[in-house]
C-alpha cells in the first residue's frame, strides 16, 4: 500500500469519480453520436440542396462544438484527474497495463477537436465534399475514442481469464466486456444523440416541415440505437463475472435498478417507435424533453448499476476497494494491515512518538500492548487507531456516520461482539465486502473505534431486543 | 522517519524510460506554446483591450478570437506528458497531488468556467465588438484569474512531487486519523514561487512570438501599420519577458536548488543545457531587435515562433533532467522495462496516422477564410 488515502466527508472519494463520470458520460455519447449525425446529415442536406436544413445543422453544431469540445472534454479528463486522488492504485494498475491505450485515444481527441473546429468555422467555405470527409473524420475519432476507452473500463469490470496469466495489453483491451459494452456504448451514443437532437430541434425550429424531417431521419438511428443498447446490455449481463451478477439479485437497490433501467429502454423504444418514427409530427418541446428525461435516466442507471456490481473491487480480482491487490490479503493479516502500509505505519509511528506509546517492537507496529489494556486512556488510543483502519480499509465505500452507505447507521444497535464478528467475516457475511485484510488485534482496535461511533438501536420497537 | 516513498518491488515500465521521457518532454512542449498563451496572453490582451491603443485593442480581440481553438488545443496536449508523469512516477506524484486534492481537483472544476469565460468574452467581440458587455468583459477577467491560479496549482503539484521531505508535515498538518483531508499546498517550498513566476515569465516571451508570428502568417487583411505596432510591441513584450524569465530563474537555481542538481546541473555536459535554457528567453527580443527597423517578414516571423519553440522545449527539457535528479531514488529503482511493443507500435501508427490527418485537415483550411457567421 504505496499511496496515502484521500478522505473525503460524507461523500467518499470514489463517489466524486461516480459524480463525474456519469456528467460526463452524457456529453461524451452526445459527442460521438452527434459528430456521426452530423456528419451524415450534412451530406444528406447537401445532395438534397435544403438550405434549410443545412442552416439548422449550422446553428446545431455550434451548439454542439461549445458543449462537446469544451465542457466533455474537461469532465472526461476530469475522471481521468479524479481516479489518480480517489483510487491511486487501481489507476497505477491501469496506466502502466493501457498507458498506449490511452496515449492512442488522445491522438484521436486533437484530431475530433482540430476537425471540429474545422468543421464549424469553415462551414459555408470549403467545399461540400471537403466539408462532409471532415465530419466523417470526426465521427469516426470520436467513436474510436469510445472503443478505446470503452477496453480499459470494460477491463475493470472483468479482465478475463486470460490476462490473470498473462496480465498482457492485448488480453486485457480485448476483456470479456469489451464487445459487450461497445456494442451497447455505440447504441447509446445513437440513441442519446437522437434523443438530445429531438429535443434541441423541438426547441429551436418551428418550422413543421423541417420538424418532421429530423424526427423521421433521426427515429431510425434512434431505434437502432435502443436495439444495441438492448442487445450490448445483454452481452453485459452475460459475460458478467459470477459475482456480479450475484450482486444484481443480492443488493435491493440494484435489482430494482435493472428493473427500471429495462423499463425505461422499453418505454424509449416504444415513445420513439409511436412518436417521431410513426408520427414526425408529435415532435413537442414537452414529448421530446420527456423522452429525452427517460434516456438520460436510463443511461445514469445504467452507469451506476454497472459501477456498483464491481463491488469489492476496483479491478476485478485486480484491485480491492480497500487500495490492496487480493495477494496481499494473507500477508497482511499476518503482519498488520497498518503495518503493510507505508502511510499507515508512519501514522502509528508518529502516534505513538507524539503519545509515548509502546507500539513498536522492532521498528515494526505491534499492538498487543494496547489490546491487553482496557482502562479509559487506551480506549482512546485504540479507537485512534481504529480510526486508522476505518480510513485506510473502510472509507472507499463507506461514510463513516452519515453520508454514502454510512457504516454508523449499518451497525445500528449491534453489540462489540457483533461488530467484531463481523469485522472478521467481512466478505463472508457479504460476498460484495472485501475480506478482512487485518490482524486479530487490528479487529479489536477497528470493533472499539466502530462500537464508539454506532448509535443505538431505535426505541420504541416490538418486541424489545437486548442491545 | 519511516519513508513515505515506497521505491521497492516497482513494477516493470511498458516501456524504455528513455521513451517515456521523450513524449513526456515533447508533449510538454507541445502543450507549453497555447498554455502559455492563455497564461499571459490573455492577462495582456485584456489589459490592451482596456487601456491599449487601436492596435493593440485589435491584437486583443485577434487573441481573445482564437483564445477557444488555443485553450482546446492546450488542454489536450496537456494530457500526454501527465500520462506519461503517471506512468512513470506514479508512487511520487499520487500522494503529492492527493496531499493537495481539494486544489488538485479544482484545476478541473475551475477549468469550467475559465473556458467557457472565454467563449464569453469571444461572443462579446461579434459585430466588431459591439456585442461587449460588462458580463462578457468580467467573464474574461475571471477567465485570466482562474487561468493564473490553475497555473499556481500546477506549480504547487508538481514542486511537491519532487519534494518529498515535505510530505509529512503537510501530512501530518491536514489529516483525519491518517488519511489526507486533501487542504495542503506547497507553500513553504522555496521553489514554488520562482517556478510559478519563471513560467509566466516565459509565457509573455510567447505572447510575444505570437503575436509577430500570426501578423505575419494569420493577418493577411491587417494594415500594415497594425503588423508594425505588433512587431514593436512584442519587442518590448518580448524584452520584459525574458527579463523576468531571468530573474525568477536566477532566483530558482540559485536560491532553491538542492546541492546536489546544482553540482549536477552546472556539471559537464548538463551545464551547456543549464547555460542554453537560462539564455535562450532571450531569443526572440534578440531576433526582434536585430530586425527592429524593417518590417518582419514571414520567414523572420516563423524564426521567431521557432525560436520560442526552441525556448520552451530547452525549458521543458531541463526541467525534466532537474525532476529526474530529485526523485533519483525512484527513477534509479526502476527495473528492466517490459516492453508492450505491439501496443507501442499501434500508439506509433496512431500518432502518424493522426498528424496525416491534422495536416490534411490544415491543408484544407489554409487559405480559405472562416465563415464570417461563424461566431465563436
Amino acid at each position: 500500500m504505496h499511496y496515502p488515502w484521500w478522505h473525503v466527508p460524507q461523500l467518499t472519494a470514489p463517489m466524486l469519480i461516480a459524480a463525474i463520470a456519469t456528467i460526463h458520460v452524457l456529453v461524451a455519447h452526445y459527442a460521438v453520436g452527434g459528430g456521426l449525425f452530423l456528419a451524415v446529415e450534412t451530406a444528406y442536406a447537401y445532395r438534397a440542396k435544403d438550405r434549410q436544413y443545412l442552416d439548422y445543422l449550422y446553428r446545431h453544431t455550434r451548439w454542439f462544438v461549445l458543449l462537446t469540445v469544451a465542457f466533455g472534454a474537461i469532465t472526461g479528463v476530469g475522471i481521468w484527474w479524479t481516479i489518480g486522488l480517489a483510487s491511486p492504485l487501481a489507476t497505477e494498475v491501469l496506466i502502466r497495463t493501457f498507458v498506449f491505450g490511452w496515449a492512442t485515444e488522445y491522438v484521436f481527441f486533437v484530431i475530433e477537436i482540430l476537425s471540429a473546429f474545422a468543421f464549424y468555422y469553415y462551414w459555408g467555405r470549403l467545399p461540400e465534399k471537403t466539408h462532409v470527409a471532415i465530419g466523417r473524420i470526426y465521427a469516426f475519432s470520436a467513436w474510436m475514442s469510445l472503443v478505446l476507452i470503452t477496453g480499459i473500463t470494460a477491463f475493470m469490470l472483468y479482465p478475463g481469464k486470460a490476462w490473470l496469466a498473462d496480465r498482457g495489453f492485448w488480453t486485457g483491451f480485448f476483456n470479456p466486456q469489451f464487445l459487450p459494452q461497445t456494442i451497447a456504448r455505440t447504441g447509446g451514443a445513437l440513441l442519446l444523440t437522437s434523443l438530445y437532437v429531438y429535443f434541441h430541434a423541438s426547441l429551436a425550429i418551428k418550422d413543421r416541415r423541417l420538424q418532421e424531417l429530423i424526427a423521421r431521419r433521426s427515429a431510425r438511428p434512434a431505434l437502432l440505437g435502443a436495439i444495441l443498447v438492448t442487445a450490448g446490455g445483454l452481452g453485459w449481463y452475460a459475460f458478467l463475472p459470477e459475482s456480479a451478477r450475484a450482486a444484481l439479485d443480492s443488493a435491493a437497490v440494484l435489482t430494482v435498478l435493472t428493473v427500471l433501467i429495462f423499463a425505461l429502454t422499453i418505454l424509449v423504444f416504444v415513445l420513439l417507435y409511436a412518436g417521431p418514427y410513426r408520427n414526425p409530427g408529435w415532435l413537442s418541446p414537452g414529448f421530446a424533453g420527456t423522452l429525452m428525461l427517460f434516456g438520460v435516466a436510463a443511461f445514469s442507471t445504467g452507469e451506476f448499476i454497472r459501477e456498483a456490481v464491481r463491488k469489492p473491487y476496483v479491478i476485478y480480482n485486480v484491485v480491492l476497494g480497500s487500495q490492496i491487490f487480493p495477494e496481499e490479503v494473507s500477508t497482511l493479516r499476518n503482519e498488520g494491515f497498518l503495518e503493510g502500509g507505508l502511510w499507515t505505519r508512519a501514522f502509528v509511528h508518529q502516534y505513538a512518538r507524539e503519545h509515548e506509546l509502546d507500539l513498536i517492537q522492532g521498528g515494526r507496529v505491534d499492538l498487543r500492548r494496547l489490546v491487553a489494556r482496557s482502562d479509559g486512556e487506551s480506549m482512546k488510543h485504540r479507537r485512534a487507531l481504529g480510526g486508522v483502519l476505518f480510513q485506510y480499509h473502510c472509507n472507499d465505500c463507506h461514510a463513516l456516520e452519515r453520508g454514502y452507505s454510512a457504516v454508523a447507521p449499518l451497525i445500528r444497535g449491534r453489540s462489540r461482539d457483533a461488530i467484531l464478528w463481523t469485522i472478521r467475516h467481512l466478505d463472508e457475511g457479504h460476498f460484495f465486502m472485501p475480506p478482512w485484510s487485518g490482524t486479530d488485534d487490528e479487529a479489536e482496535l477497528l470493533a472499539d473505534y466502530l462500537q464508539g461511533i454506532a448509535p443505538p438501536r431505535p426505541a420504541g420497537m416490538y418486541p424489545e431486543t437486548r442491545s | 522517519m519511516e519513508p513515505l516513498l515506497d521505491t521497492t518491488n516497482l513494477p516493470p515500465l511498458p516501456a524504455p524510460f528513455w521513451f517515456i521521457e521523450f513524449f513526456k518532454v515533447l508533449g510538454f512542449s507541445l502543450h507549453a506554446i497555447p498554455m502559455n498563451l492563455w497564461y499571459a496572453g490573455i492577462l495582456v490582451a485584456l489589459g490592451l483591450a482596456a487601456c491599449g491603443s487601436e492596435h493593440g485593442r485589435r491584437f486583443a480581440a485577434r487573441l481573445m478570437l482564437q483564445m477557444p481553438v488555443i485553450v482546446a488545443l492546450g488542454i489536450n496536449f496537456g494530457i500526454v506528458p501527465l500520462l506519461f508523469l503517471q506512468l512513470a512516477y506514479a508512487r511520487a506524484f499520487y500522494p503529492a497531488t492527493i496531499l493537495m486534492a481539494w486544489f488538485w481537483l479544482a484545476v478541473v472544476v475551475l477549468l469550467v468556467p475559465a473556458y467557457y469565460g472565454v467563449y464569453l468574452y469571444a461572443f462579446g467581440l461579434g459585430k466588431e465588438g459591439a456585442a461587449m458587455t460588462p458580463l462578457k468583459r468580467a467573464a474574461g477577467w475571471l477567465s485570466a484569474v482562474f487561468f493564473v491560479w490553475i497555473g499556481f496549482t500546477f506549480a504547487n503539484g508538481l514542486s511537491l512531487t519532487t519534494r518529498v521531505e515535505r510530505w509529512r508535515a503537510i501530512w501530518l498538518e491536514h489529516n483525519l486519523d491518517g488519511a489526507a483531508t486533501g487542504w495542503g499546498l506547497n507553500l513553504s517550498d522555496p521553489s514554488l514561487w520562482p517556478r510559478w513566476l519563471l513560467m509566466f515569465g516565459l509565457a509573455l516571451v510567447t505572447t510575444a512570438a505570437w503575436m509577430v508570428v500570426d501578423a505575419a502568417w494569420l493577418a493577411p487583411r491587417e494594415s500594415r501599420q497594425y503588423k508594425r505596432w505588433a512587431q514593436d510591441f512584442a519587442l518590448r513584450l518580448g524584452l520584459v519577458g525574458a527579463a523576468w524569465a531571468a530573474v525568477a530563474g536566477t532566483w530558482y537555481v540559485f536560491g532553491t536548488w538542492p546541492p546536489e542538481v546544482f553540482q549536477a546541473m552546472f556539471r559537464s555536459p548538463q551545464v551547456i543545457l543549464t547555460l542554453l535554457t537560462a539564455a535562450s528567453p532571450w531569443a526572440v527580443g534578440g531576433l526582434l531587435w536585430l530586425w527592429r527597423r524593417g518590417d518582419i517578414s514571414r520567414g523572420q516571423a516563423a524564426a521567431v515562433g521557432a525560436g520560442q519553440v526552441g525556448t520552451l522545449a530547452l525549458n521543458a527539457i531541463g526541467r525534466q533532467v532537474v525532476q529526474n535528479l530529485e526523485v533519483r531514488p525512484l527513477v534509479d529503482a526502476l527495473p528492466e522495462p517490459a516492453v508492450q511493443w505491439g501496443p507501442m507500435a499501434m500508439f506509433l501508427l496512431a500518432l502518424v496516422a493522426g498528424a496525416l490527418a491534422v495536416a490534411w485537415i490544415l491543408i484544407q483550411i489554409i487559405g480559405v477564410k472562416a465563415s464570417p457567421e461563424a461566431a465563436p
